[in-house]
């Protein structure tokens, strides 16, 4: 092969060979993974934070410092059972996008998107009917925070599921091109685990 | 900055088959090209240095005299403290290691560009915008500690940019390096250096993370109160972690890369145990992990870590020094044994014959030593109370500016030296000039000495004079620090101190011209590709290489492939060139 970068000698025998670009359909995989795990810390962080300052409040967790709030428990909780769906039809575009199906793969991904759109409504509604104010209190400020970067997590996972959703619609899919909206669900397993954590830590335990 | 690789592209003739990078300046707005992106996190990481060392010196003029302010005031003394702190840390030592990592490291697997080319670019300028933010913050009396409440928001938002942009280059650094190497080359046979950035980038991933976290609290808490942390007085108890031992060590795992690049290199040998090379630098990226050590956050629930926090921090230190000792141990044995070896070539590097890379690449190793050393004492001596440190009126050693020593001996000593001897070996393969060795020597003396007095200034004076739990055990008083200081000898020690900075800082001031002077003035030699024999892959290549990706790549079946050649004896080229070379140049 002609030399055309100046990188490869190929006129000196035994120096190189050129063998081409190796295809690298890992490289978004790993990114996203190291992307999960800076969020995963970021989220472990706050939560530690919030049970910290619960611990050193001294008083008697999901009570008093709740101050009188009732939290709409079924609301939440079904709006998490959206979220696991949510995993179900994502894994199946994948599987789908791995066999080639275009059909599946579109309606696993549009019902996954759908489903995102649909929790994010149930918890915002959840949020109005608690109607804490930021600020309001210590619990208030500081499940605030900790809900607002799980949602931001979400949003992200949302945005990169439309993305790879679209990139797919484009014709990459098939066993060997499914790799980048697979990483996109592996996001998305992630921000829905993120956000099991945060309502159980600050809406279930409190 | 001179674009050489821009020459080389326009006169090489050959460039029609790769996609196209902007060889005008225009480019450099908009490049993905790892080797554009690298040189831009160098320079602008270099003019931090600068800031962040005149900063340095604003606040340690401040605390040599026992009268009150005397340089700055008590609303600024504050500011300037932390200042110095985010600029030396995320606008220098961060960043600067960054950038080589981002232009060194694919040259080294064999990738023909950085994994996600724009997402390493959005790093840069998302780097750039962000501590242009965070100085603007400063300036408008924000910051942690700052008056104008938006401004300490700004600082905030800045800093969560500056965390996210370091973060997404340090993805890209780890990516490359995992799944971009050239076929043949396994994990256990990565370069140095290559390894060392991912090391770093993957303890930067999950310590980063946390402080983000950390971030987003405050912030919320700040903007929105009530003020439960503290507010602005608050902010900097919860992330100062960050700027202290033992989180220090993950920053300059690079520079253990650097100096067993160069080592093994004057050694002309490769180390009898390549797992042992990979494992201790692991080791001590893995004992870094600061976070363990955030006691604003734990320190909430005392009954918590009552007696723990002083055992973690001693295992922690503990863990960092078996890790850097038992690398130098490694390294020091592999130039033992290659002792007999045959002299090499003119202008190869050697431990006969060291240049500035050499040294500075020693004295940086020895300096990680040092601090883990030092640090693993300070902490033993905080929990077990040696002393009467911990008790009333005797703040323990991490709560006085004994923690100012330690940044100084690991981000001025091991930082600054690490990347003086990165800049020098790399020069060549990075703008296709040798840096002034004069100048490199005289810049190593002045940054290697003044970091031992900015060291030791604060460091006697945290061990001897009496120190409140000021400057890090309670920042709301820390600016009362700057007007107390007694006559008990701090005055002079911190003034010791000063003097150090000032002459790191024209160590810097050396170096930056050095640069601009050898590379974007062309006074440096111009250099054929392997001007050290060097044994790493990026030596193959022409230096610089050409902008833009690489459209073929080398078959590599190690990271030291020049080693493996000239050890089979038939030279690089295939004609024994490198044997005989020796062969000739073995004294009678």
């Amino acid at each position: 092969m002609a030399d055309t970068t100046g990188l490869v000698e190929a006129s000196q025998p035994g120096r190189y060979s050129v063998p081409g670009p190796p295809p690298r359909p890992r490289s978004q995989l790993v990114g996203t993974g190291f992307a999960i795990a800076a969020g995963a810390m970021a989220v472990a962080g706050a939560l530690g934070h919030y049970m910290a300052r619960r611990h050193a409040s001294g008083i008697d967790p999901g009570h008093d410092w709740l101050a009188g709030q009732s939290v709409p428990n079924p609301q939440l909780v079904y709006a998490l059972i959206t979220l696991l769906v949510s995993v179900v039809t994502a894994h199946w575009a994948v599987w789908a996008s791995g066999r080639g199906e275009r059909g599946h793969t579109w309606v696993g991904m549009a019902l996954t998107l759908v489903m995102g759109l649909a929790f994010f409504n149930m918890v915002m509604f959840s949020l109005n009917r608690m109607e804490f104010e930021i600020g309001s209190g210590e619990w208030a400020t500081l499940a605030f925070a900790v809900t607002g970067l799980s949602l931001a997590i979400l949003i992200v996972g949302m945005f990169y599921l439309g993305l790879m959703t679209l990139r797919s619609l484009g014709g990459s899919v098939g066993r060997d091109r499914s790799t980048p909206l697979g990483a996109a669900v592996f996001f998305w397993d992630f921000a829905v685990l993120a956000w099991a954590a945060t309502w159980y830590v600050v809406y279930v335990v409190k | 900055m001179t674009d050489a690789t821009t020459e080389a592209t326009h006169s090489g003739g050959s460039a029609g088959a790769v996609p196209a990078e902007d060889p005008t300046a225009f480019g450099w707005l908009n490049t993905a090209d790892h080797k554009r992106i690298g040189r831009l996190f160098i320079a602008c990481s270099l003019l931090f240095a600068l800031a962040g060392a005149i900063a340095d010196l604003l606040v340690r003029f401040d605390l040599a005299s026992s009268s009150d302010h005397t340089v700055l005031n008590a609303d600024s003394f504050v500011q300037v403290f932390t200042f110095t702190r985010d600029a030396l840390v995320f606008g220098m030592l961060i960043p600067l290691f960054l950038g080589i990592a981002i232009y060194v490291v694919p040259l080294q697997v064999g990738a023909p560009n950085i994994a996600f080319g724009r997402a390493a670019a959005l790093s840069f300028w998302g780097w750039l915008v962000s501590a242009g933010v965070l100085v603007g913050a400063y300036i408008a009396n924000g910051g942690p500690g700052g008056g104008f409440s938006d401004g300490v928001d700004l600082h905030l938002l800045a800093l969560a940019g500056l965390v996210i942009s370091l973060l997404t280059g340090a993805i890209c650094v780890a990516v490359t390096t995992l799944t971009m190497r050239a076929p043949g080359m396994y994990m256990d046979r990565t370069p140095p250096f290559a390894w060392s950035a991912l090391v770093t980038a993957s303890m930067l991933v999950v310590s980063l993370g946390v402080v983000l976290g950390q971030i987003v609290i405050l912030y919320i808490e700040h903007r929105y109160g009530p003020r439960f942390l503290g507010g602005n007085y608050g902010i900097w108890s919860r992330i100062d972690w960050m700027y202290r031992t033992p989180q220090l060590f993950i920053y300059v795992v690079p520079v253990l890369g650097v100096v067993a690049e160069i080592m093994l290199a004057a050694a002309r040998r490769w180390v009898f145990e390549p797992l042992a090379l990979y494992f201790t630098m692991g080791l001590v990226g893995l004992f870094g992990f600061g976070a363990w050590a955030n006691f604003g956050i734990t320190g909430e629930g005392d009954d918590i870590v009552d007696g723990l926090e002083g055992i973690v921090l001693v295992g922690l230190y503990a863990g960092a020094l078996a890790g850097v000792s038992g690398l130098l141990a490694l390294l020091g044995f592999t130039l033992w044994q290659s002792r007999n070896r045959p002299r090499p070539r003119s202008g190869a590097v050697s431990l006969t014959r060291p240049n500035t890379a050499v040294v500075a690449a020693f004295g940086a190793g020895t300096l990680i030593a040092v601090a883990a050393l030092v640090g693993l004492i300070g902490a033993g001596v905080d929990w077990l109370q040696i002393a009467g440190r911990g008790v009333d009126g005797n703040a323990p050693l991490r709560f006085t500016t004994w923690v100012t020593g330690q940044q100084s001996l690991l981000i001025y000593g091991a930082g600054l030296l690490g990347g003086l001897a990165a800049l020098h070996w790399w020069a060549p393969k990075i703008w296709g000039r040798r840096l002034s060795e004069l100048a490199g020597f005289a810049s190593l003396l002045a940054i290697g000495g003044g970091a031992l007095l900015a060291w030791l200034g604060p460091t006697l004076s945290g061990v001897f004079t009496e120190q409140p739990q000021f400057v890090y055990g309670a920042p709301l008083l820390t600016t009362r620090y700057a007007s107390q200081v007694d006559d008990s000898g701090a005055e002079g020690l911190s003034a010791l101190g000063a003097v150090g900075v000032v002459i790191v800082l024209v160590g810097v001031a050396l170096v930056v011209l050095n640069l601009l002077v050898s590379v974007a003035m062309r006074k440096g030699a111009a250099t054929e590709a392997d001007p050290w024999d060097g044994l790493t892959p990026e030596w193959l290549l022409p230096s610089p290489p050409p902008l833009g990706p690489a459209a073929a790549l080398p078959e590599l079946t190690s990271g030291t492939p020049l080693l493996d050649a000239e050890l089979n004896g038939n030279g690089l080229d295939g004609t024994g060139a490198a044997a005989e070379r020796d062969a000739e140049e073995v004294p009678a």
